[in-house]
């Protein structure tokens, strides 16, 4: 390698370092900026939200001067990282309110459109995006994209259903339990859960007609659903549902009753069903799971239990004989035990 | 004129109360951490100090004792996203304490507890 060689691979290198801190220069900038930026769309967006619920009469504030405001720190069409930005605060500052302020926050809402770009993210190829936009409206109750929405309550793509489902939850509350019969992707557990939780906060009060037309669902992950509902709103005149599911077919839909029942108090007619219903279940760790709920939640049935400690299901007799023990008949237990070695002798003295 | 201090990180709820006392006659302090305090502040005897618990550098508990140990007030209350049971029993345990809000909250309430004083 001659001088001249060296030299310029000298001056190669030299080039690409300066290349390299001047884009670290540029993006130092221009996250100094951005950050100036997004901090001034927070401090706006705090002051038109304050002075907005909290009007003073002497120095009102209007709609277009929200508009013009927002406009000057570049919430504007083109600027979508802006407007982004701006939905996030505005569902952030939503999940803050409740009561009076709460519904004059919707209307606020109303008033300052960020441009249909969530609507926009729905037309997506992207699942991230159409699962990102439904939530968005959902979260900023716009409505009026309801349609737009409901097609997707089915889709294939996990995420992007469970957000159409959540805000089929939200716009049409308990109404929106008729379409479960005719859902034919898998709701998981959380999904479950999260529509639960989300139909209780916006609508605490039952509409039973809607429940009772889910009924007709033979999905199972519509039955689990169902029972949910039933616990989570307490709804003593529903419990049936839950019991006739205790002996389904299915492993989940069983766990699933008998997590719900526990729950519930029942009268003493239905312990009486429970316990005919407690020979049909096929898994032993469920049945001892039942057999806890009807020890805790009734008075000591000995014909019920005795039946069980002579049965065939040997994992269980010992839970029974403790139960037998523990109130009153030791004798029971004692003679089931001698009865098991007729033959025995005892080997005493 | 009777005075009010509130220490709130998220800008959003700041504001907000900062209006909300505003507008209801009493002259406020709004600001984003303990840092912001000026000395004059520090001496000021204040009716309500409105204050989050949830502060980088110290735990919630303490932030709480180091407020109602430095600076002097009438009443606190507690505004904060961090609303657990545990944490309201621990925070009500210290004493000192007029009220406890977890987000979401209803601002009315508040509002209802200013206008009373």
């Amino acid at each position: 390698m001659n001088e001249e060689s060296i030299l310029l691979f000298i001056k190669i290198v030299f080039a690409v370092l300066v290349v390299y801190w001047v884009s670290i220069a540029v993006s130092l900038i221009y996250r100094k900026i951005r950050r100036a930026r997004l901090k001034k769309i927070e401090t706006t967006f705090a002051d038109i939200v304050s002075r907005y619920l909290y009007n003073d009469p002497k120095d009102p504030l209007t709609f277009d001067e929200i508009k013009k405001r927002l406009v000057k720190v570049g919430i504007r069409q083109r600027n979508k990282n802006n407007i982004q930005f701006l939905i996030r605060l505005m569902i952030r500052t939503q999940r803050t309110i409740l009561g009076r302020n709460f519904s004059k926050l919707q209307k606020l809402y109303t008033e300052i459109p960020p441009y249909g770009v969530s609507i926009k993210k729905i037309s997506s190829w992207s699942w991230y995006k159409k699962a990102r936009g439904i939530r968005e409206i959902y979260e900023m109750n716009q409505s009026q994209y309801f349609d737009e929405i409901f097609k997707y309550r089915d889709d294939k793509n996990i995420y992007v259903r469970r957000e159409a489902q959540i805000a089929l939850v939200v716009f049409l509350g308990w109404e929106s339990l008729r379409f479960l019969p005719y859902l034919k992707q898998n709701m998981t557990l959380w999904q479950q859960i999260k529509i639960v939780e989300k139909l209780y906060d916006h609508y605490p009060k039952p509409e039973l007609k809607w429940l009772h037309k889910a009924y007709e669902t033979e999905k199972l992950f519509g039955k689990k659903l169902l029972m949910r509902i039933i616990r989570k709103y307490e709804l003593h005149a529903e419990i049936g549902y839950i019991i006739d599911n205790l002996n389904h077919e299915d492993y989940e839909v069983r766990e699933t009753a008998i997590y719900c029942l526990q729950t519930f108090a029942v009268a003493s007619s239905t312990m009486e069903y429970i316990k005919q219903l407690y020979d049909d279940i096929p898994n032993t760790t469920q049945q001892g799971q039942l057999l806890n709920y009807i020890y805790e939640n009734s008075d000591i049935d000995l014909d019920f239990y005795l039946k069980q400690l002579y049965g065939d299901n040997e994992e269980l007799k010992l839970s029974i004989a403790e139960i037998l023990w523990n109130n009153g008949y030791k004798e029971k237990v004692q003679e089931f035990y001698y009865q098991q070695y007729p033959k025995a002798t005892l080997n005493v003295g | 004129m009777k005075k009010v201090l509130v220490i709130q990180e998220d800008i959003i709820i700041l504001k907000i109360l900062e209006r909300l006392v505003s507008l209801n006659n009493f002259e406020c302090k709004a600001i984003r951490s303990l840092d912001e305090l000026s000395i004059e502040d520090q001496e000021t005897n204040f009716d309500f100090i409105i204050t989050d618990i949830l502060f980088e550098g110290i735990a919630p508990l303490e932030f709480v004792a180091q407020v109602q140990e430095v600076l002097l007030h009438k009443n606190l209350l507690i505004v904060t996203n961090m609303g657990q049971d545990k944490i309201k029993q621990e925070i009500f345990a210290l004493r000192g304490i007029t009220g406890f809000y977890a987000v979401p909250i209803d601002l009315d309430e508040i509002e209802a507890i200013i206008q009373a004083y």
